[in-house]
Protein backbone atom coordinates (compact mmCIF):
# COMPACT_ATOMS: atom_id res chain seq x y z
CA UNK A 1 0.00 0.00 0.00
CA UNK A 2 1.47 3.47 -0.79
CA UNK A 3 1.27 5.96 1.43
CA UNK A 4 -1.32 8.64 0.66
CA UNK A 5 1.18 11.82 -0.63
CA UNK A 6 0.31 14.37 2.22
CA UNK A 7 1.81 17.91 3.06
CA UNK A 8 3.82 15.89 6.19
CA UNK A 9 5.41 13.15 4.05
CA UNK A 10 7.00 15.66 1.64
CA UNK A 11 8.30 17.05 4.85
CA UNK A 12 9.24 14.03 6.97
CA UNK A 13 13.29 14.00 5.69
CA UNK A 14 13.69 17.63 6.89
CA UNK A 15 12.18 16.96 10.12
CA UNK A 16 14.34 14.34 10.49
CA UNK A 17 17.68 16.53 9.96
CA UNK A 18 15.67 19.97 11.81
CA UNK A 19 17.95 18.77 15.79
CA UNK A 20 21.53 18.57 13.80
CA UNK A 21 20.69 22.11 11.81
CA UNK A 22 18.80 23.52 15.30
CA UNK A 23 22.10 22.51 16.69
CA UNK A 24 24.69 23.53 14.41
CA UNK A 25 22.99 26.94 13.68
CA UNK A 26 22.99 28.48 17.31
CA UNK A 27 26.55 27.54 18.16
CA UNK A 28 28.15 27.19 14.83
CA UNK A 29 26.36 29.77 12.31
CA UNK A 30 25.07 32.11 14.81
CA UNK A 31 28.35 32.46 15.73
CA UNK A 32 29.93 33.31 12.68
CA UNK A 33 27.45 35.61 12.22
CA UNK A 34 28.51 37.58 15.22
CA UNK A 35 32.14 37.32 13.89
CA UNK A 36 31.36 39.01 10.31
CA UNK A 37 29.39 41.68 12.19
CA UNK A 38 31.67 42.06 14.56
CA UNK A 39 34.46 42.52 12.06
CA UNK A 40 32.27 45.26 10.43
CA UNK A 41 31.76 47.17 13.51
CA UNK A 42 33.38 49.40 15.73
CA UNK A 43 33.85 47.09 19.10
CA UNK A 44 34.38 48.70 22.64
CA UNK A 45 36.96 47.26 24.79
CA UNK A 46 34.62 45.01 26.33
CA UNK A 47 33.13 43.89 23.51
CA UNK A 48 30.35 45.89 23.10
CA UNK A 49 29.16 46.58 18.91
CA UNK A 50 28.41 50.10 18.52
CA UNK A 51 27.84 51.04 14.71
CA UNK A 52 28.62 50.01 11.31
CA UNK A 53 32.66 50.55 11.07
CA UNK A 54 32.96 49.87 7.40
CA UNK A 55 36.15 47.94 6.04
CA UNK A 56 38.10 49.93 9.15
CA UNK A 57 38.82 46.78 11.21
CA UNK A 58 40.45 45.23 8.03
CA UNK A 59 42.45 48.50 7.78
CA UNK A 60 43.90 48.04 11.13
CA UNK A 61 44.77 44.40 10.87
CA UNK A 62 46.09 44.95 7.03
CA UNK A 63 48.11 47.75 8.00
CA UNK A 64 49.30 46.69 10.91
CA UNK A 65 53.58 46.00 10.86
CA UNK A 66 52.96 42.57 12.47
CA UNK A 67 50.20 41.06 10.26
CA UNK A 68 52.30 40.14 7.13
CA UNK A 69 54.54 38.36 9.49
CA UNK A 70 51.81 36.16 10.78
CA UNK A 71 50.53 35.63 7.67
CA UNK A 72 54.07 34.49 6.36
CA UNK A 73 54.03 32.16 9.31
CA UNK A 74 50.52 30.51 8.89
CA UNK A 75 51.13 30.19 5.23
CA UNK A 76 54.57 28.18 6.27
CA UNK A 77 52.95 26.39 8.87
CA UNK A 78 50.30 24.71 6.78
CA UNK A 79 52.19 23.82 3.88
CA UNK A 80 55.25 22.19 5.55
CA UNK A 81 53.46 20.54 8.03
CA UNK A 82 50.40 19.42 5.43
CA UNK A 83 52.79 18.21 2.87
CA UNK A 84 55.64 16.55 4.82
CA UNK A 85 52.73 14.50 7.00
CA UNK A 86 51.21 13.45 3.75
CA UNK A 87 54.88 12.18 2.40
CA UNK A 88 55.72 10.73 5.40
CA UNK A 89 52.35 9.18 6.76
CA UNK A 90 52.24 7.76 2.96
CA UNK A 91 55.33 6.44 3.53
CA UNK A 92 54.70 5.02 6.90
CA UNK A 93 51.64 3.64 5.20
CA UNK A 94 53.34 1.78 3.00
CA UNK A 95 55.83 -0.05 5.52
CA UNK A 96 52.59 -1.14 7.53
CA UNK A 97 51.11 -2.47 4.47
CA UNK A 98 54.00 -5.18 4.39
CA UNK A 99 52.88 -8.55 6.45
CA UNK A 100 55.37 -9.10 8.87
CA UNK A 101 55.35 -9.97 12.60
CA UNK A 102 54.39 -7.27 15.12
CA UNK A 103 52.49 -5.10 11.92
CA UNK A 104 49.53 -4.82 14.96
CA UNK A 105 52.25 -3.61 17.58
CA UNK A 106 53.27 -1.13 15.40
CA UNK A 107 50.03 -0.54 14.60
CA UNK A 108 48.83 0.53 18.32
CA UNK A 109 51.85 2.33 18.63
CA UNK A 110 50.95 5.05 15.41
CA UNK A 111 47.57 5.31 17.48
CA UNK A 112 48.97 7.28 20.48
CA UNK A 113 50.03 10.88 18.51
CA UNK A 114 46.60 11.06 17.23
CA UNK A 115 44.71 9.66 20.24
CA UNK A 116 46.63 12.34 22.92
CA UNK A 117 45.40 15.71 22.94
CA UNK A 118 47.42 18.37 21.37
CA UNK A 119 48.40 20.31 24.42
CA UNK A 120 49.87 17.70 26.01
CA UNK A 121 51.96 16.84 22.89
CA UNK A 122 52.97 19.45 23.18
CA UNK A 123 54.22 20.19 26.95
CA UNK A 124 56.36 17.24 26.13
CA UNK A 125 58.08 18.53 23.30
CA UNK A 126 58.52 21.94 25.24
CA UNK A 127 60.21 20.06 27.83
CA UNK A 128 62.65 17.74 25.01
CA UNK A 129 63.70 20.61 23.91
CA UNK A 130 64.72 22.61 26.47
CA UNK A 131 68.28 24.14 26.74
CA UNK A 132 68.39 23.77 30.46
CA UNK A 133 67.56 20.51 31.54
CA UNK A 134 65.68 18.91 28.52
CA UNK A 135 65.47 15.42 27.83
CA UNK A 136 67.25 15.39 24.33
CA UNK A 137 70.10 17.60 25.89
CA UNK A 138 70.47 15.10 28.43
CA UNK A 139 69.91 12.22 25.78
CA UNK A 140 72.68 13.01 23.70
CA UNK A 141 74.98 13.51 27.10
CA UNK A 142 74.60 10.38 28.18
CA UNK A 143 74.86 8.63 24.99
CA UNK A 144 78.19 10.56 24.60
CA UNK A 145 76.92 12.46 21.76
CA UNK A 146 77.61 15.66 22.55
CA UNK A 147 79.26 16.96 25.85
CA UNK A 148 77.35 20.12 26.71
CA UNK A 149 73.91 21.41 26.32
CA UNK A 150 73.23 22.53 22.67
CA UNK A 151 70.40 25.14 22.60
CA UNK A 152 68.07 23.66 20.35
CA UNK A 153 66.06 27.12 20.36
CA UNK A 154 68.55 29.51 19.51
CA UNK A 155 66.69 31.95 17.41
CA UNK A 156 62.76 32.30 17.14
CA UNK A 157 62.76 30.77 13.82
CA UNK A 158 64.53 27.82 15.40
CA UNK A 159 61.34 27.89 17.49
CA UNK A 160 58.87 27.91 14.95
CA UNK A 161 60.38 24.46 13.22
CA UNK A 162 60.49 22.75 16.18
CA UNK A 163 56.55 23.66 16.57
CA UNK A 164 56.39 22.62 12.68
CA UNK A 165 58.15 19.37 13.47
CA UNK A 166 55.66 18.71 16.29
CA UNK A 167 52.66 19.71 13.81
CA UNK A 168 54.23 17.40 11.62
CA UNK A 169 54.72 14.41 14.41
CA UNK A 170 50.98 14.72 15.26
CA UNK A 171 49.37 14.93 12.17
CA UNK A 172 50.94 11.68 10.24
CA UNK A 173 49.00 8.87 11.94
CA UNK A 174 45.81 10.42 10.56
CA UNK A 175 47.58 10.57 7.23
CA UNK A 176 49.05 7.08 7.50
CA UNK A 177 45.49 5.78 8.72
CA UNK A 178 43.11 7.07 5.81
CA UNK A 179 46.33 6.20 3.37
CA UNK A 180 46.28 2.37 5.14
CA UNK A 181 42.93 1.92 4.44
CA UNK A 182 42.98 3.12 1.04
CA UNK A 183 45.55 0.55 0.11
CA UNK A 184 44.10 -1.88 2.08
CA UNK A 185 41.08 -1.61 -0.27
CA UNK A 186 42.97 -1.85 -3.64
CA UNK A 187 42.29 -5.38 -5.33
CA UNK A 188 45.40 -7.46 -5.04
CA UNK A 189 44.70 -8.58 -9.11
CA UNK A 190 46.22 -5.42 -10.58
CA UNK A 191 49.44 -5.77 -8.98
CA UNK A 192 49.59 -9.38 -10.40
CA UNK A 193 48.94 -8.42 -13.68
CA UNK A 194 51.56 -6.05 -13.21
CA UNK A 195 53.88 -8.39 -12.39
CA UNK A 196 52.81 -10.55 -14.70
CA UNK A 197 54.33 -7.67 -17.49
CA UNK A 198 57.41 -7.35 -15.71
CA UNK A 199 56.87 -4.29 -13.69
CA UNK A 200 59.16 -3.07 -11.24
CA UNK A 201 58.66 -1.68 -7.65
CA UNK A 202 58.36 1.70 -8.57
CA UNK A 203 55.94 1.25 -11.55
CA UNK A 204 53.60 -0.32 -9.51
CA UNK A 205 54.13 2.23 -6.79
CA UNK A 206 53.38 5.26 -9.43
CA UNK A 207 51.40 3.25 -11.62
CA UNK A 208 48.85 1.52 -9.46
CA UNK A 209 49.31 2.65 -5.68
CA UNK A 210 49.35 5.99 -5.93
CA UNK A 211 46.41 7.00 -7.97
CA UNK A 212 44.16 4.58 -6.33
CA UNK A 213 45.11 5.54 -2.63
CA UNK A 214 44.77 8.85 -3.72
CA UNK A 215 40.48 9.44 -3.39
CA UNK A 216 41.75 8.98 0.51
CA UNK A 217 44.42 10.72 0.21
CA UNK A 218 42.84 13.65 -1.16
CA UNK A 219 39.58 13.62 1.38
CA UNK A 220 42.80 13.45 3.83
CA UNK A 221 44.52 16.41 2.63
CA UNK A 222 41.96 18.65 2.70
CA UNK A 223 40.76 18.28 6.11
CA UNK A 224 44.53 18.60 7.05
CA UNK A 225 44.84 21.71 5.37
CA UNK A 226 41.74 23.47 7.59
CA UNK A 227 42.64 21.44 10.81
CA UNK A 228 46.46 22.55 10.68
CA UNK A 229 45.78 26.26 9.48
CA UNK A 230 43.37 26.24 12.59
CA UNK A 231 45.77 24.75 14.82
CA UNK A 232 46.02 26.57 17.95
CA UNK A 233 47.44 24.67 21.10
CA UNK A 234 51.39 23.40 19.67
CA UNK A 235 52.16 27.11 19.25
CA UNK A 236 50.19 28.57 21.95
CA UNK A 237 51.51 25.87 24.42
CA UNK A 238 55.26 25.78 23.00
CA UNK A 239 55.97 29.74 22.29
CA UNK A 240 52.68 31.87 22.82
CA UNK A 241 53.47 33.08 19.30
CA UNK A 242 56.07 35.06 21.26
CA UNK A 243 58.99 36.79 21.17
CA UNK A 244 56.97 39.59 19.37
CA UNK A 245 54.54 37.56 17.19
CA UNK A 246 57.22 35.93 15.87
CA UNK A 247 56.33 32.73 15.85
CA UNK A 248 52.16 33.56 15.79
CA UNK A 249 49.61 32.28 13.27
CA UNK A 250 46.50 33.25 12.32
CA UNK A 251 45.04 32.36 15.36
CA UNK A 252 47.13 32.91 18.02
CA UNK A 253 47.11 35.77 16.61
CA UNK A 254 43.77 36.69 16.51
CA UNK A 255 43.24 35.17 20.17
CA UNK A 256 45.96 37.47 21.88
CA UNK A 257 43.98 40.57 20.21
CA UNK A 258 40.10 39.52 21.16
CA UNK A 259 41.04 37.84 24.66
CA UNK A 260 44.49 39.71 25.79
CA UNK A 261 44.19 43.06 24.05
CA UNK A 262 40.82 43.64 24.33
CA UNK A 263 40.80 44.62 20.17
CA UNK A 264 37.61 42.34 19.28
CA UNK A 265 36.98 44.22 16.23
CA UNK A 266 40.32 43.46 14.44
CA UNK A 267 40.48 39.81 15.94
CA UNK A 268 37.28 38.96 13.96
CA UNK A 269 38.94 40.50 11.16
CA UNK A 270 41.39 38.41 11.14
CA UNK A 271 38.68 35.52 11.71
CA UNK A 272 37.04 36.31 8.37
CA UNK A 273 40.78 36.51 6.31
CA UNK A 274 41.46 33.52 7.61
CA UNK A 275 38.44 31.87 6.40
CA UNK A 276 38.64 33.51 3.13
CA UNK A 277 41.87 32.18 2.54
CA UNK A 278 40.87 28.56 3.46
CA UNK A 279 37.75 29.03 1.59
CA UNK A 280 39.92 29.51 -1.78
CA UNK A 281 42.70 26.91 -0.73
CA UNK A 282 39.95 24.47 0.41
CA UNK A 283 38.16 24.95 -2.99
CA UNK A 284 41.07 24.98 -5.44
CA UNK A 285 41.95 22.04 -4.41
CA UNK A 286 38.99 20.06 -4.67
CA UNK A 287 38.27 21.57 -7.72
CA UNK A 288 41.74 20.21 -9.00
CA UNK A 289 41.65 17.02 -7.80
CA UNK A 290 37.87 16.37 -8.96
CA UNK A 291 38.67 17.59 -12.12
CA UNK A 292 41.76 15.53 -12.58
CA UNK A 293 39.77 12.59 -11.36
CA UNK A 294 37.48 13.16 -14.29
CA UNK A 295 39.98 12.79 -16.94
CA UNK B 1 69.55 -21.63 -11.44
CA UNK B 2 71.16 -21.92 -7.98
CA UNK B 3 72.45 -18.32 -8.52
CA UNK B 4 69.93 -16.70 -9.25
CA UNK B 5 67.62 -17.69 -6.38
CA UNK B 6 70.41 -17.33 -4.29
CA UNK B 7 70.22 -13.49 -5.27
CA UNK B 8 66.68 -13.65 -4.70
CA UNK B 9 66.69 -14.89 -1.14
CA UNK B 10 69.53 -11.98 -0.47
CA UNK B 11 67.12 -9.46 -1.62
CA UNK B 12 64.43 -10.34 -0.15
CA UNK B 13 66.13 -11.01 3.50
CA UNK B 14 67.29 -7.06 3.07
CA UNK B 15 64.38 -6.05 2.34
CA UNK B 16 62.63 -7.92 4.85
CA UNK B 17 65.98 -6.38 7.18
CA UNK B 18 65.39 -2.79 6.12
CA UNK B 19 61.64 -2.95 7.14
CA UNK B 20 62.20 -3.96 10.64
CA UNK B 21 64.49 -1.60 11.25
CA UNK B 22 62.82 1.49 9.59
CA UNK B 23 59.61 0.54 11.79
CA UNK B 24 61.52 -0.36 14.58
CA UNK B 25 63.10 3.39 14.33
CA UNK B 26 59.95 5.17 13.57
CA UNK B 27 57.99 3.46 16.87
CA UNK B 28 60.68 4.26 19.68
CA UNK B 29 61.02 8.18 17.91
CA UNK B 30 57.03 8.01 18.29
CA UNK B 31 57.23 6.55 21.39
CA UNK B 32 60.06 8.75 22.68
CA UNK B 33 57.95 11.65 23.96
CA UNK B 34 55.81 9.12 25.65
CA UNK B 35 58.54 7.61 27.69
CA UNK B 36 59.77 10.71 28.58
CA UNK B 37 56.33 11.69 30.24
CA UNK B 38 56.33 8.48 32.02
CA UNK B 39 60.08 8.97 32.99
CA UNK B 40 59.67 12.63 33.80
CA UNK B 41 56.56 12.00 35.87
CA UNK B 42 58.65 9.74 38.23
CA UNK B 43 61.10 12.07 39.24
CA UNK B 44 61.67 14.43 41.93
CA UNK B 45 61.65 18.45 41.01
CA UNK B 46 65.77 18.22 41.89
CA UNK B 47 66.42 15.60 39.96
CA UNK B 48 64.98 17.38 36.77
CA UNK B 49 66.40 20.34 37.51
CA UNK B 50 69.69 18.71 38.04
CA UNK B 51 73.00 19.72 36.10
CA UNK B 52 73.79 16.49 34.51
CA UNK B 53 70.37 14.91 34.10
CA UNK B 54 69.00 11.83 34.10
CA UNK B 55 66.95 9.07 31.50
CA UNK B 56 65.96 7.22 34.15
CA UNK B 57 65.04 8.45 37.63
CA UNK B 58 67.27 6.93 40.11
CA UNK B 59 64.55 7.31 42.81
CA UNK B 60 61.42 6.29 41.49
CA UNK B 61 58.81 9.07 42.95
CA UNK B 62 55.62 7.03 43.07
CA UNK B 63 54.17 9.43 45.26
CA UNK B 64 53.89 11.99 42.40
CA UNK B 65 50.70 10.57 41.03
CA UNK B 66 49.22 9.91 44.24
CA UNK B 67 50.48 13.66 45.36
CA UNK B 68 48.69 15.05 41.91
CA UNK B 69 44.88 14.39 43.51
CA UNK B 70 45.89 16.82 46.79
CA UNK B 71 47.90 19.41 44.62
CA UNK B 72 45.11 20.32 42.39
CA UNK B 73 41.03 19.09 42.29
CA UNK B 74 42.28 16.34 39.67
CA UNK B 75 39.28 14.41 40.97
CA UNK B 76 37.13 17.44 39.99
CA UNK B 77 39.05 17.71 36.70
CA UNK B 78 38.23 14.27 35.84
CA UNK B 79 34.70 14.18 36.41
CA UNK B 80 34.04 17.31 34.11
CA UNK B 81 35.87 15.87 31.52
CA UNK B 82 33.72 12.72 31.86
CA UNK B 83 30.42 15.10 31.63
CA UNK B 84 31.52 17.13 29.20
CA UNK B 85 32.41 14.43 26.17
CA UNK B 86 30.03 12.20 27.28
CA UNK B 87 27.29 15.03 27.21
CA UNK B 88 28.59 16.32 24.04
CA UNK B 89 28.54 12.52 22.57
CA UNK B 90 24.75 12.38 23.39
CA UNK B 91 23.72 15.01 22.05
CA UNK B 92 26.03 14.80 18.88
CA UNK B 93 24.56 11.35 18.38
CA UNK B 94 20.91 12.53 19.37
CA UNK B 95 20.88 15.21 16.66
CA UNK B 96 23.35 13.19 14.45
CA UNK B 97 21.58 9.89 14.01
CA UNK B 98 18.07 11.19 12.35
CA UNK B 99 20.03 13.31 9.99
CA UNK B 100 22.18 10.85 8.87
CA UNK B 101 19.42 8.34 8.58
CA UNK B 102 17.53 10.84 6.30
CA UNK B 103 20.84 11.39 4.21
CA UNK B 104 21.21 7.76 3.70
CA UNK B 105 17.69 6.66 3.03
CA UNK B 106 15.50 9.42 1.65
CA UNK B 107 15.88 11.49 -1.09
CA UNK B 108 14.54 16.01 -0.75
CA UNK B 109 15.66 18.72 -1.98
CA UNK B 110 17.88 20.66 -0.68
CA UNK B 111 20.18 17.21 -0.04
CA UNK B 112 23.49 18.57 -1.47
CA UNK B 113 22.70 21.95 0.13
CA UNK B 114 22.97 20.05 3.48
CA UNK B 115 26.16 17.99 2.80
CA UNK B 116 27.25 21.61 1.57
CA UNK B 117 26.75 22.97 4.86
CA UNK B 118 28.37 20.43 6.46
CA UNK B 119 31.42 20.66 4.91
CA UNK B 120 31.60 24.32 5.46
CA UNK B 121 30.62 23.76 8.42
CA UNK B 122 33.81 22.34 8.84
CA UNK B 123 36.02 24.82 7.40
CA UNK B 124 35.48 27.01 10.68
CA UNK B 125 37.67 25.62 13.88
CA UNK B 126 35.87 26.79 17.02
CA UNK B 127 39.55 28.87 17.50
CA UNK B 128 38.49 31.03 14.36
CA UNK B 129 34.54 31.74 15.75
CA UNK B 130 35.67 32.07 19.68
CA UNK B 131 34.81 35.91 19.77
CA UNK B 132 30.88 35.08 18.06
CA UNK B 133 31.02 31.93 20.16
CA UNK B 134 32.09 33.71 23.01
CA UNK B 135 28.92 36.57 22.48
CA UNK B 136 26.49 33.09 22.04
CA UNK B 137 27.65 32.02 25.15
CA UNK B 138 26.95 35.44 26.58
CA UNK B 139 23.44 35.85 25.32
CA UNK B 140 22.21 32.49 25.94
CA UNK B 141 24.43 32.80 29.93
CA UNK B 142 26.32 29.43 29.22
CA UNK B 143 29.62 30.86 29.30
CA UNK B 144 31.68 29.57 32.13
CA UNK B 145 29.92 26.39 32.26
CA UNK B 146 29.70 22.67 31.41
CA UNK B 147 26.69 22.92 29.22
CA UNK B 148 27.95 25.32 27.17
CA UNK B 149 31.18 23.30 26.07
CA UNK B 150 28.83 20.39 25.90
CA UNK B 151 26.82 22.37 23.12
CA UNK B 152 29.66 23.68 21.36
CA UNK B 153 31.49 20.16 21.12
CA UNK B 154 28.37 18.78 20.15
CA UNK B 155 27.97 21.25 17.39
CA UNK B 156 31.56 21.20 16.33
CA UNK B 157 31.60 17.26 15.97
CA UNK B 158 27.86 17.04 13.87
CA UNK B 159 30.13 16.85 10.68
CA UNK B 160 32.09 13.87 11.90
CA UNK B 161 28.73 12.06 13.27
CA UNK B 162 26.82 12.80 9.96
CA UNK B 163 29.67 11.51 7.83
CA UNK B 164 30.89 8.86 9.54
CA UNK B 165 26.88 7.40 10.25
CA UNK B 166 25.76 8.28 6.97
CA UNK B 167 28.66 6.15 5.57
CA UNK B 168 27.48 3.24 7.58
CA UNK B 169 23.80 3.32 6.90
CA UNK B 170 24.64 3.59 3.72
CA UNK B 171 26.47 0.45 3.37
CA UNK B 172 23.80 -1.61 5.21
CA UNK B 173 20.69 -2.79 2.44
CA UNK B 174 17.69 -1.00 2.59
CA UNK B 175 15.93 -4.42 2.17
CA UNK B 176 15.24 -5.34 5.12
CA UNK B 177 13.87 -1.78 6.37
CA UNK B 178 11.29 -1.86 3.31
CA UNK B 179 10.12 -5.14 4.53
CA UNK B 180 9.69 -4.43 8.04
CA UNK B 181 7.71 -1.43 6.68
CA UNK B 182 5.55 -3.55 5.18
CA UNK B 183 4.84 -5.76 7.73
CA UNK B 184 3.66 -2.32 9.41
CA UNK B 185 6.48 -0.90 11.03
CA UNK B 186 6.94 3.22 10.67
CA UNK B 187 10.23 4.46 9.64
CA UNK B 188 11.41 5.34 13.19
CA UNK B 189 10.74 1.60 14.56
CA UNK B 190 12.21 0.10 11.67
CA UNK B 191 15.37 2.61 12.20
CA UNK B 192 15.82 1.43 16.09
CA UNK B 193 14.79 -2.47 15.29
CA UNK B 194 16.56 -3.42 12.29
CA UNK B 195 19.25 -0.69 10.77
CA UNK B 196 20.71 0.41 14.60
CA UNK B 197 21.56 -3.27 15.73
CA UNK B 198 22.90 -3.94 11.82
CA UNK B 199 24.73 -0.39 11.86
CA UNK B 200 26.11 -1.25 15.70
CA UNK B 201 30.08 -1.41 14.72
CA UNK B 202 29.80 1.93 12.81
CA UNK B 203 27.78 3.52 16.14
CA UNK B 204 29.98 2.47 18.64
CA UNK B 205 33.05 3.48 16.27
CA UNK B 206 31.40 7.22 16.23
CA UNK B 207 30.23 7.45 19.56
CA UNK B 208 34.21 6.70 20.52
CA UNK B 209 35.61 8.55 18.56
CA UNK B 210 33.34 12.18 19.47
CA UNK B 211 33.84 11.32 23.12
CA UNK B 212 37.99 11.73 22.57
CA UNK B 213 38.04 14.55 20.42
CA UNK B 214 35.47 16.27 23.34
CA UNK B 215 37.87 14.93 25.96
CA UNK B 216 40.70 16.03 23.93
CA UNK B 217 39.37 19.63 23.36
CA UNK B 218 41.42 22.56 25.15
CA UNK B 219 40.91 25.76 22.79
CA UNK B 220 37.08 26.62 23.90
CA UNK B 221 36.90 25.49 27.47
CA UNK B 222 40.38 27.23 27.58
CA UNK B 223 38.34 30.67 26.18
CA UNK B 224 34.88 29.34 28.02
CA UNK B 225 35.86 28.44 31.65
CA UNK B 226 37.63 30.42 34.15
CA UNK B 227 36.46 28.65 37.33
CA UNK B 228 39.05 26.25 38.71
CA UNK B 229 36.22 23.80 39.39
CA UNK B 230 34.36 22.96 36.10
CA UNK B 231 37.46 23.31 33.97
CA UNK B 232 38.23 19.67 32.32
CA UNK B 233 41.39 17.91 32.32
CA UNK B 234 43.06 19.08 29.23
CA UNK B 235 42.93 22.66 30.73
CA UNK B 236 42.93 21.83 34.67
CA UNK B 237 46.43 20.09 34.09
CA UNK B 238 48.16 23.59 33.48
CA UNK B 239 47.40 24.39 36.74
CA UNK B 240 50.88 22.92 37.22
CA UNK B 241 52.65 24.40 33.62
CA UNK B 242 53.14 28.12 35.71
CA UNK B 243 54.18 31.26 33.77
CA UNK B 244 57.20 31.15 36.06
CA UNK B 245 57.57 27.77 37.68
CA UNK B 246 56.51 24.25 35.82
CA UNK B 247 55.95 21.38 37.97
CA UNK B 248 56.94 19.07 35.16
CA UNK B 249 56.61 16.09 37.01
CA UNK B 250 53.33 16.60 38.41
CA UNK B 251 52.09 18.20 34.87
CA UNK B 252 53.43 14.99 33.33
CA UNK B 253 51.85 12.31 36.09
CA UNK B 254 48.59 14.27 35.32
CA UNK B 255 49.15 14.07 31.45
CA UNK B 256 49.17 10.45 31.89
CA UNK B 257 45.59 10.39 33.67
CA UNK B 258 44.43 12.29 30.97
CA UNK B 259 45.73 10.49 28.02
CA UNK B 260 45.83 6.71 28.87
CA UNK B 261 42.13 6.28 28.96
CA UNK B 262 41.65 7.23 25.28
CA UNK B 263 44.78 6.63 24.17
CA UNK B 264 43.13 2.67 24.92
CA UNK B 265 39.54 3.44 23.91
CA UNK B 266 41.30 4.96 20.27
CA UNK B 267 42.92 1.97 19.68
CA UNK B 268 39.92 -0.04 20.05
CA UNK B 269 38.18 1.72 17.11
CA UNK B 270 41.20 2.66 14.46
CA UNK B 271 40.54 0.08 12.42
CA UNK B 272 36.39 0.76 11.58
CA UNK B 273 37.60 4.41 12.48
CA UNK B 274 39.34 4.82 9.35
CA UNK B 275 37.86 2.46 6.87
CA UNK B 276 34.81 4.74 7.50
CA UNK B 277 35.96 8.35 7.67
CA UNK B 278 37.39 7.44 3.62
CA UNK B 279 34.19 5.69 2.67
CA UNK B 280 32.06 8.56 3.85
CA UNK B 281 34.42 10.73 1.64
CA UNK B 282 34.89 8.34 -1.46
CA UNK B 283 30.85 8.25 -1.73
CA UNK B 284 29.77 12.07 -0.96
Amino acid sequence: MKKPYTLLNKAEPYLWILPSIILMSIFIIVPIGFVFRMAFSQVTKAGLIKGFAGFANFEKVLGGAKFAMVLKNTIVWTIFVVVLSTVLGFILALLLNNEFKGRKIARAIVVFPWATTLVIQASVWKFIIDIDYGALNTLLKTLGIISTNVNWTPTPEAYFAWEIACGIFVTIPFVCFTALSGLQSIDSSYYEAAIVDGANYWQKLFNITIPLVKPSLTVATVLNIIYVFNSFPIVWTITKGDPANRTDTLVTYLYKLAFYNGKQGEAAAVSVIGFLILLVCASVYMVSTLKKGDE
Amino acid sequence: MTLDSARINWGKLLSRILLYFVVSVICIVILYPYFVMFCTALKSRQEIFSIQGTIFPKEWMWSNFIDIWQKAPMAQYMLNSIIIAGGSTAIAMICGIPAAYALARMKFKGQTAFLGFIIVSQMFAPVVLLIGIYKVMQTMGLTNSLLGLIFINAAFNQAFTIWLLRGTFMSISAEMEQAATIDGCNRIQAMFKILLPVAAPGIVTTLIFIFINAWNEYTVALCLISTDTIKPLTVGINIFNGYNIIEWQYLFAASIFAIVPVVILFMSIEKNLTSGLTAGGVKG
